[in-house]
């Protein structure tokens, strides 16, 4: 009782602390909000469209001009620029008008019709990623249905029947199950690791500036009296508000982006309700521990900032763990963010039991319970550290 | 006479400046962080952790129904392909699904029993592939490697079926239309390489402003009245101040920007095709850039850490508004308009396109026209800020010293009383 009640007075302490310094509203509130926005916003339609190729036609007959609506037509390209020659082309992706060309040269239909093999070529940029890998695949696909046509002709007027052609053009299929995410959605991809990664930035930034800031501003005696010397107490007391404001914070996420814009999960909704609580506290673990570590404002919030930027490389989501070198597939057991992206990946999105993934729910639960290592670090410093700018 | 006079005191105060804000630097270990270990390390770290560039040899797993020579080869030819490794044999799916959902393998080829009888009765067999899609690179490597090696199988089936007379007449009628794909800049499609320049040049400007805004912090809480600007005969002149302090900043940033956009790239053989004149046309301005822009945030922050609450969790976006993941085509309006405020926007865009794909200087015209455009109006702009400090500092130092006398004044009263 008497600790619930110390406990109870913390709270309002932290409350009044809260509400006094904006910058805690930024950080808790408003900063995650508008990175939530902005990532959701920014890749909306899930996949790249319309994205600008040219067209170098140098044979200009009407086959290869329907080639060039062909490619047109595609969801994901749309023809801006015809191209004198292949140096103009090239240029002009490098003027980053294009992404990716289609090269074809003179003489491409005589050859095709005279049964001569013409071949096409088609150019494309890896220096962007996405847009290059996805316009290779429009780019071959159209290839590959222009060859179709021809074949698909001679086939015909020997007759065949639709079954038999489609067999001789393409005697095995690949039957493709995108489990989980069949649109591809770069979106659902990118949105459900970057914006976790960013709010637990926020929550280890905030931890260590809150116990910071005890120190700096001097309250940190204040602090450990109410508290009644209980380094603890002091601790629950001062997080606990904190913690259930990014909870909602969390929460509200999590529900905007699964319920609202109906990204998949597959798991139970429990699931992402326990995600979210073990997500909030391993990183308010993780943030406290800095402090303790270096019992300083400056280097706590140092440490952290580091940690959590580089964490979202070393999650493994665009580049994977598994292509990393051996000493790095380790050292990204010290992520959190590592740990609550595989558990993200393997209950949520695709919907198998928390025993599959009990390891790193045991790992959250470790950087959870790692202030117990600097606790007494943390008392010290908070009754005797004296700030110096 | 009196103008030279002034330049020379100008120039002196400059100098003092410079000499002083370097000394606070290297005195400062929170500047020193961002100054000197950030931008020395972290390159190391992130050039290591994309070095390996692809992914190979992604496990799968194998189910299958079909047990004949065909279905044999299919997976002999997947298991030999650079980027997927057959990992596991599995009864079934549900096998198959559980190695799945224990993270050891990445995607499943299912083989139905009917693969090779619809072979050979002329129907369209098929191959059902199943991909964990939590990674892109993983998804792309188990499906590409699929559509490959069923091409290949297709084509050489088809050369049987159609009875020709000459080898190269089968080669043609399986493939009347050939084709190349040729990727250009970057060829090996190496993650590293792609994302590489841009962090870069990201880390440039992100470890300035953090510095810059952390040595402010420190200036202003080591100062009496939480000012900004001491106050010293040397202080005074606003472009004195801006240019001292820029200088010191230009001065560590030269070596650093050399360290990072230079000699990193090419230890870790990352693509290096920019024409050094042009390089050092681009990153000049950008550099200028930085600090003006780092030197206006400053004047924003009251405490020395509030800046890194600020700008941390901005480089995630800020590396995102360049186009280099997301097609810069495709970025909305909205959002390509608030990039134009950030320096980082053009000097990626700039030097990905000088670096990794050899353009000119007049084909990243654009961008080096805004790089100078933002120099100078966020020199104007620290110029305002500063301008606006020492204002206030010297009404403060007027309030006090009012106040000074007037304690005095009062004093002598109550001593004549």
């Amino acid at each position: 009782m008497k600790y619930l009640l110390r406990i109870f007075h913390l709270m309002m302490r932290e409350l009044a602390i809260l509400r006094r310094n904006h910058l805690y509203a930024f950080c808790m509130v408003v900063f995650p909000i508008l990175v939530l926005v902005f990532f959701t916003t920014l890749m909306k339609e899930g996949l790249p469209t319309e994205m600008p190729v040219g067209v170098v036609d140098l044979d200009n007959t009407s086959m290869t001009r329907s080639l060039t609506h062909r490619l047109d037509a595609f969801q994901m390209s749309r023809v801006v620029a015809h191209y004198p020659s292949v140096t103009e082309a090239r240029r002009a992706i490098q003027r980053n008008e294009i992404y990716a060309f289609m090269y074809l040269p003179k003489g491409t239909t005589d050859k095709l019709l005279s049964n001569r093999q013409p071949k096409i070529s088609f150019y494309y940029s890896y220096t962007t990623m996405a847009a290059g890998a996805l316009l290779m695949k429009d780019l071959k696909t159209i290839s590959t249905l222009g060859s179709a046509a021809v074949g698909q002709a001679t086939m015909q007027a020997k007759g065949m029947t639709d079954a038999q052609i489609q067999t001789l053009l393409q005697p095995i299929r690949v039957d493709l199950h995108q489990i989980a995410n069949p649109w591809t959605s770069y979106n659902v991809y990118l949105t459900t690791m970057i914006v976790p990664g960013i709010i637990m930035l926020f929550i280890f930034l905030i931890s260590a500036y809150s116990l910071g800031t005890e120190i700096k501003f001097g309250t940190g005696k204040q602090l450990m009296e109410i508290a009644g010397n209980n380094i603890l107490v002091a601790i629950v007391g001062k997080y606990l508000v904190q913690t259930l404001i990014f909870l909602a914070i969390v929460y509200a996420y999590e529900y905007y982006v699964f319920m609202v814009l109906g990204f998949p999960h597959l798991g139970s909704p429990w699931m992402l309700v326990l995600l979210g609580l073990i997500q909030v506290l391993s990183s308010q673990g993780f943030g406290i521990f800095a402090f303790g570590l270096t019992p300083s404002l400056r280097m706590s919030l140092s440490i952290c900032s580091l940690w959590a930027v580089l964490s979202i490389s070393m999650v493994g989501s665009a580049f994977p763990v598994m292509g990393m070198d051996g000493a790095l597939q380790t050292l990204s057991w010290l992520f959190p963010l590592r740990h609550y992206f595989m558990i993200y990946q393997i209950c949520i999105f695709n919907g198998f039991p928390l025993i599959d993934a009990w390891f790193h729910f045991a790992a959250l639960v470790a950087f959870l319970l790692l202030p117990w290592f600097v606790m007494k670090k943390i008392k010290n410093a908070m009754l005797t550290y004296v700030y110096i700018p | 006479m009196s103008i030279f006079r002034n330049l020379n005191e100008g120039l002196h105060d400059i100098c003092f400046i410079w000499w002083r804000e370097m000394k606070l630097m290297v005195r400062d270990e929170g500047v020193i962080i961002f100054f000197f270990v950030v931008p020395i390390i972290y390159p190391l770290l992130y050039s290591w952790i994309y070095n390996n560039e692809t992914v190979h040899e992604v496990p799968v797993a194998v189910v299958d129904d079909s047990h004949s020579s065909l279905s044999r080869q299919f997976i002999r030819m997947c298991d030999a392909s650079a980027d997927v490794k057959v990992a596991y044999y599995a009864q079934d799916l549900n096998e198959a699904k559980s190695l799945v959902s224990r993270q050891l393998v990445k995607g499943v080829y299912h083989i139905p029993s009917d693969f090779d009888t619809n072979i050979n009765r002329l129907q369209q067999a098929t191959v059902s592939v199943y991909c964990d899609m939590a990674l892109m690179l993983t998804y792309k490597a188990v499906y590409q490697t699929a559509q490959l090696v069923t091409m290949q199988m297709g084509t050489e089936i088809k050369t049987k079926l159609a009875g020709r007379f000459t080898k190269q007449e089968e080669l043609i009628a399986s493939k009347p239309l050939a084709f190349d794909e040729v990727p250009i800049f970057n060829p090996s499609g190496g993650y590293g390489s792609f994302i590489l320049p841009g962090v870069l040049m990201l880390i440039l400007q992100q470890t300035l402003v953090l510095g810059i805004g952390l040595a402010a912090g420190t200036a202003r809480e080591q100062n009496r009245y939480g000012q900004l600007v001491p106050m010293s005969k040397h202080y005074h002149g606003v472009s004195r101040i801006v240019a001292g302090k820029a200088l010191a900043y230009f001065m560590v940033y030269a070596v650093m920007g050399a360290w990072l956009l230079l000699a990193v790239p090419r230890l870790f053989h990352f693509p290096q095709l920019a024409a050094w004149p042009s390089l050092l046309a681009v990153v000049f301005p950008y550099i200028l850039a930085c600090i003006f822009f780092g030197m206006t945030v400053s004047c924003l922050v009251r405490y020395r850490e509030n800046v890194m609450l600020l700008m941390v969790f901005v480089s995630v976006p800020l590396l995102f508004l360049t186009g280099l993941s997301w097609p810069q085509s495709n970025i909305p309006a909205v959002w390509q308009g608030i990039s134009w405020l950030f320096p980082s926007t053009f000097g990626v865009r700039a030097f990905v396109r000088l670096n990794s794909m050899g353009a000119s200087l007049a084909d990243v015209l654009l961008e080096y026209r805004i790089l100078w455009i933002q120099a100078g109006a966020y020199f104007l702009l620290a110029y305002a800020v500063y301008r606006y400090q020492i204002g206030q500092a010297q009404k403060r130092i007027k309030q006090e010293y009012q106040d000074m006398k007037e304690r005095i004044e009062e004093r002598k009263k109550h001593a004549k009383v």
